[in-house]
């Protein structure tokens, strides 16, 4: 633990800028079903699902294609996103505010437009 | 989920059914750190990055049978080839004189030798 004194400013964080980000803290959100070849990070079981932004973690080089060699440029902004776990896993037995929270790329992402106006993911 | 998952690599094993896990810690073999420091020396100049030794290792067809550092590594060939900095013979060549140094009487039947006889 720092002391009373520290100067936590200092400290490093893995924030970085993301600039013209798509999505905002708050926002419902959908993960997109698609299955694509190639060097995707976002797993299987959270495709099609639905969430909430939890936060804007920054802009950060495309592990899609630093994965073959190019520099991942344009960066991506990443979120971290909240679901609930009941709506991930189907018989979930655990309390309904148990949450999982991934970070995510903006691209894999689209505005949750359900027309049912359930709040809830 | 569809019944035949398409495009979906060996690693994401998320809400698959899990056996159980060893989780004894085996401590890290000879070559296991001479590997392990290959593969740092080559991230930490930038000739590979570490999303390519992932993309290099889901892309191994024995990925789920092999160990850790065999898989580490074994990406680590396939990116090498890639990337032209070795070829294949030259791999062949010096794996050859590797095992043949270790081809000596050995009264402790040494398992090194033994695996590079199989």
């Amino acid at each position: 633990m720092t002391g009373a004194g520290a100067d936590i400013s200092a400290m490093r964080s893995s924030y970085a800028q993301a600039p013209g980000h798509r999505f905002n803290v708050g926002d419902r959100v959908a993960v997109k079903s698609v299955f694509p070849p190639g060097h995707r990070r976002t797993p299987w079981y959270i495709r099609g699902k639905h969430g909430v932004i939890e936060r804007i973690c920054g802009a950060f080089p495309n592990p899609e294609e630093l994965a073959y060699g190019f520099d991942g440029e344009p960066a991506k902004v990443l979120y971290r996103v909240r679901f609930t776990q009941k709506h991930v896993w189907p018989g979930y037995q655990g309390p309904g505010h148990d949450v999982i929270e991934m970070e995510i790329f903006e691209h894999w992402l689209e505005p949750d437009d359900r027309a049912d106006g359930d709040a809830k993911p | 989920m569809s019944d035949k998952p398409v495009n979906k690599g060996p690693h994401d094993l998320g809400g698959e059914a899990a056996g159980l896990i060893d989780t004894t810690d085996h401590g890290m073999l000879f070559w296991e750190k001479q590997a392990n420091a290959l593969r740092s020396v080559l991230s930490r100049a930038g000739i590979v990055k570490v999303d390519e030794l992932r993309r290099a290792a889901e892309g191994l067809e024995q990925y789920g049978k092999l160990a850790y550092f065999e898989v580490t590594t074994s990406a680590l060939r396939v990116l090498l080839l890639e990337k032209g900095l070795v070829t294949e013979a030259e791999l062949e060549a010096k794996m050859a004189e590797i095992r043949r140094r270790f081809d000596v009487p050995d009264e402790m039947e040494s398992p090194i030798k033994q695996k590079a006889k199989r």
